[in-house]
């Protein structure tokens, strides 16, 4: 139905052209003929199959068969959970704190050992010592199952190239369906308690170890590869000696991220509940409203999370030998502290040194609040009214006298279209056709506005995109899977959560890409914004709902905010990345042949680092759909809010078809932008 | 904080405690679990009645469970009993698990439970005439914000507590566009911002609540309904709607593991029979969440100054 006409008539126009005619002429015609056929802007609800039920039905009964395995794991995790609660409860503080500063020292001398000790210092001041130690126990079980499972999949899919794609469909899978859409079948199946949430932290937290141990091993240097296959080793040993050794600093990265994933789930434990854990304190001083108290609550598993990645960070590179003296004497420091206060040393659970600190936090949230009401509203109208108003519902719609002053008319739908339409002109006449029809393209969607985008527009427009960026396989692909959602009923909510995290993640790319790059060139603007991004990616969200609330309201601009908060941390981390690891000959040479800094930024160091930039793209995309469920707590309507009601009425289909809508709308992003990915790293011969 | 009223709530528990015959302890040995929630009233209304448990010789242990994903464990028996569940937000799992036989009702909580639709007391100011109903046909415009415009906006329940809210404005015809909170902290967070920063609020809302009294909230007068409200467009002020009439009351009441009865006899006797007033449970939240009291300290304090109200239910079913 789209540009299937084999061979065009004239060879000479470039793909990217013929498929934005296509789109354009599609766009064109739905615009037309829709006051006519109401049924070209939206789906008739008469056309939807009773496809949740559908989906409701199979998975209970999937679920009721697999049911007797899934408890004997469930028993089985158990074990090692209550080993790491036990031995975690036991240990008395001091010596827990002890044994954290000597493995810093041995790990990282001085600057470890502080940064160990000072962590879980504030953790026993914050008097969620207890509360901290039953997620540490989590955490110790989840992460070690995401590594091997995250390690192994991508060992597999790099050395059987034909399961890459499917691989990589399951990875976005993990990653996008949100888990509060599995938990209500999670819960059925593993039953009540922690080793549910330890199960989700895991799906959650394998894929970026997988996707990072994938690049890591398709990047080994090909020489590095021959030399091993030369020596004679055998396939394990060359991977297990050769390949991995050679890419650990990505696989570190991957780590890294792994860590950061399990413990951003580590709430989703605590909604279910079934263990006194720090998740669980968050969501009690959310719902009381308590910023300072929920803030601190959540920097607790940031600390965690930094101390973790640090001393997870100083594998990957060289190591300096420390002396192991130290070791023996901070451990034998703790025990001999430990023994000689036992009567007098209190119980972790009963410090509250830092409630003032968070009552003051509080207090300056509401003095704040109170003296800048009107800039914030003012900062929130704008927006909505000039950005995310018309992005959703068009100009035709948001353009309004107590909006933008004025009422939009016909004549002005006119005049926008004639301006594109010169626009188009000029950028034909300057050779890039392409460019010229998506800019008429963008005037017709800024008119529509995408919540109403007519559906054949939608799909042949998906799919055109994707015959561009991957051929023909990806056209047919998105076509099913888009209709798929048409037939469930769920197009209208699913274009809702396309505008909100779409407008995210454009402005995630803009600001994400522009910090990345600054921390890329200045070591201090890096050291300013590694702990920032760490605490983003790690900090329960919720904690950051109070203020975004009070600030903004509940609505979509403060859904917008929060989602922006936590996409944006990949594409900061993966462009600088990307920017630092350019091979120092490639920049020597350049610089030897007398090319400027600002030259080898452009025409080095960025195309080097495009792979790596598109990837931190992707996971902006596929985080910024994983924080939509979230942002629905701030009360959006799209298919965040689906999933929360299928939870509340324990609606496995429900929750399972708005899972998986949301998940094919990452799929589809994703596949497009690493279809645009690969074309490039072809263009540039990596 | 509010008086307490002690007669009223003993003389509903003696009420109560009268019928009872004693029973069997049962397995004493086990502890029985109870579900804390995840808000102040709840863990107030379980740490009595585990107490009371207590003190009638048993075990109990406190387990951390969400209130929307509960049921599944109490149908397991991980969870022996819940003891604050709300109608008007009560998850759809509950009544499946009830169908199916392995979750029973314990019987009312004795919590008088008020809904409606609410504003922080400044509001009146600048919304005059306020709290008639028909106060809010005029300034609509006063509540109108980016999202809503021209409407103004009410602050609803989340979606998947239902939109009683949005059938108000409906019910009455009323120009407001009903947003939902999508979590209790957001309707918090709204309430705490409107407060502090005395900007228009309009919001559906409950007591018993700690904010009612923190944020000063006052309910708007709606006209008292009757079951034809909710079915017949014809009643009431608006001839073409149904709800233009107050919330029905809120039901709250206790559930438990359907082998409770069987396992712990006078455990499942006095957990039925146990009844918490809202005299009683308001001023127990204020001391936790205004005061910063500890749960298990406003508890012990309160028990041991009330024992005439949650002794009798105890002995009922022990002596």
């Amino acid at each position: 139905m789209t540009a299937a006409h084999g061979r065009p008539a004239r060879a000479m126009a470039a793909p990217g052209v013929r498929a934005a005619l296509v789109a354009l002429l599609a766009g064109a015609l739905c615009l037309a003929l829709a006051p006519r056929f109401a049924w070209l802007g939206q789906w008739p609800d008469a056309w939807t199959l009773p496809l949740t039920q559908w989906a409701g039905t199979a998975v209970t009964w999937l679920l009721e068969a697999i049911k007797p395995l899934a408890r004997e794991f469930s028993a089985l995790m158990r074990h090692p959970m209550d080993w790491a609660n036990l031995a975690l409860h036991a240990t008395p503080w001091p010596i827990t704190i002890g044994v954290t500063a000597a493995l810093g020292w041995y790990l990282g001398g001085f600057a470890m050992a502080a940064l160990g000790a000072v962590g879980l210092g504030f953790v026993v001041a914050s008097g969620y010592w207890t509360e901290s130690m039953n997620t540490l126990a989590l955490v110790a079980v989840s992460v070690p199952l995401a590594l091997v499972v995250g390690g192994a999949i991508g060992i597999l899919a790099n050395e059987m190239p034909r399961l890459k794609p499917p691989v990589q469909a399951l990875l976005d899978v993990m990653q996008t369906v949100p888990t509060f859409a599995y938990l209500t079948p999670l819960m059925l199946l593993f039953g009540f308690g922690p080793v549910v949430g330890l199960i989700a932290s895991a799906i959650y937290a394998a894929p970026p170890m997988a996707r990072n141990v994938l690049l890591a091993l398709e990047r080994v240097d090909p020489e590095i590869r021959e030399a091993a296959v030369m020596s004679g080793a055998t396939r394990a040993q060359q991977l297990f000696q050769v390949e991995i050794p050679s890419g650990a600093s990505q696989i570190m990265v991957g780590v890294n991220q792994c860590l950061m994933a399990a413990l951003s789930m580590v709430i989703i434990a605590a909604v279910i509940g079934g263990f006194n854990d720090i998740g669980w304190e968050v969501l009690l001083t959310m719902r009381k409203a308590q910023f300072g108290q929920s803030l601190l609550a959540g920097l607790v598993i940031v600390v965690f999370a930094v101390v973790i990645d640090r001393y997870s960070g100083t594998l990957a590179g060289e190591r300096r030998r420390h002396d192991r003296r130290v070791v023996y004497l901070l451990l034998a420091l703790s025990v001999v502290l430990t023994a000689l206060f036992w009567s007098s040393l209190a119980d972790a659970a009963t410090f509250h040194v830092l409630t003032p600190v968070a009552e003051a936090v509080d207090r300056s949230l509401t003095a704040f609040t109170i003296a800048n009401g009107a800039t914030l509203d003012a900062i929130k109208n704008n927006a909505m009214f000039f950005g995310l108003l018309p992005l959703r519902i068009g100009l035709d719609q948001a353009v309004l006298p107590f909006t933008w002053g004025f009422a939009w008319t016909g004549t002005m739908s006119w005049a926008l279209f004639a301006v594109a339409a010169v626009l188009c002109l000029l950028l034909i006449w300057r050779g890039r056709p392409a460019a010229g029809l998506m800019a008429m393209i963008a005037a017709g969607m800024l008119e529509t506005g995408i919540a109403d985008l007519p559906w054949p527009f939608v799909l042949i427009g998906t799919a055109a995109l994707g015959w561009v960026a991957a051929g023909w396989r990806l056209a047919l692909l998105s076509l099913v899977l888009l209709s798929s959602i048409l037939l469930s009923g769920l197009f209208g909510r699913a274009l809702m959560s396309l505008y909100l995290s779409g407008a995210a993640v454009f402005a995630c790319a803009l600001v994400g890409g522009a910090v990345g790059w600054l921390a890329a060139v200045s070591p201090l603007a890096w050291r300013l914004v590694r702990p920032l991004c760490d605490m983003l990616q790690t900090i329960p969200l919720f904690v950051f709902l109070i203020p975004v609330l009070m600030f903004f309201q509940i609505g979509e601009f403060s859904a917008f905010l929060a989602i922006c908060a936590y996409a944006v941390v990949p594409m900061i981390r993966y462009t600088r990345h990307g920017l630092v690891s350019t091979p120092p000959d490639l920049i020597e040479a350049a610089a030897a042949s007398g090319a400027t800094d600002a030259q080898i930024m452009r025409d080095i160091r960025v195309p080097y680092a495009a792979p790596t930039i598109l990837l931190g793209l992707n996971q902006t995309i596929l985080y910024a759909f994983a924080m939509l469920v979230i942002a629905a707590l701030i009360g959006t309507t799209g298919l965040g809010q689906s999933i929360y009601l299928a939870l509340g009425q324990a609606d496995v289909g429900l929750g399972v078809s708005a899972g998986a809508a949301m998940a094919i709308l990452a799929l589809l992003a994703d596949r497009i932008v690493q279809g645009f990915a690969a074309e490039r790293r072809r263009a540039l011969g990596l | 904080m509010r008086k307490a009223y002690p007669g009223l709530a003993a003389a509903a528990v003696a009420a109560f405690a009268g019928g009872a015959s004693a029973a069997e302890l049962g397995a004493s040995g086990e502890p029985i679990k109870l579900a804390i929630n995840e808000w102040t009233g709840q863990h107030v209304t379980t740490r009595v009645a585990g107490e009371m448990l207590k003190a009638a010789g048993y075990e109990v242990e406190y387990v951390t469970a969400g209130m929307m994903n509960q049921f599944q464990a109490i149908a397991d028996g991980d969870i022996h009993a819940t003891l604050e569940i709300w109608s008007s937000n009560v998850s759809d799992e509950y009544a499946k698990k009830v169908a199916e036989g392995t979750v029973v009702e314990l019987g009312d909580l004795g919590l008088d439970a008020k809904e409606g639709i609410a504003y922080p007391a400044h509001v009146a100011d600048l919304c005059p005439g306020l709290p008639d109903w028909k106060a809010l046909k005029d300034c609509a415009q006063v509540f109108a914000t980016a999202d809503t415009i021209p409407l103004g906006r009410l602050v609803d329940y989340p979606a998947d507590w239902g939109t009683p809210g949005a059938d108000r404005m409906a019910g009455f015809d009323l120009p407001f566009k009903a947003v939902p909170a999508g979590s209790e902290g957001a309707l918090i967070a709204e309430l705490r911002a409107s407060s502090e920063r005395k900007s228009p609020l309009l919001i559906t809302f409950w007591q018993p609540h700690w904010a009612m009294s923190a944020y000063d909230v006052k309910f708007v007068d709606l006209p008292v309904g009757n079951e034809e409200c909710f079915n017949d467009p014809a009643w009431g002020v608006n001839p073409d709607a149904t709800h233009d009439c107050d919330f029905a009351p809120s039901r709250i009441f206790k559930g438990g593991w359907a082998g409770l009865e069987e396992k712990w006899p006078a455990a499942y006797q006095i957990l039925t029979n146990y009844q918490l007033s809202v005299e009683d449970q308001q001023p127990m939240m204020g001391a936790i969440d205004v005061d910063g009291g500890s749960v298990e300290d406003v508890v012990a304090a309160w028990m041991s100054q009330n024992e005439d109200k949650w002794r009798p239910v105890v002995d009922a079913a022990t002596k």
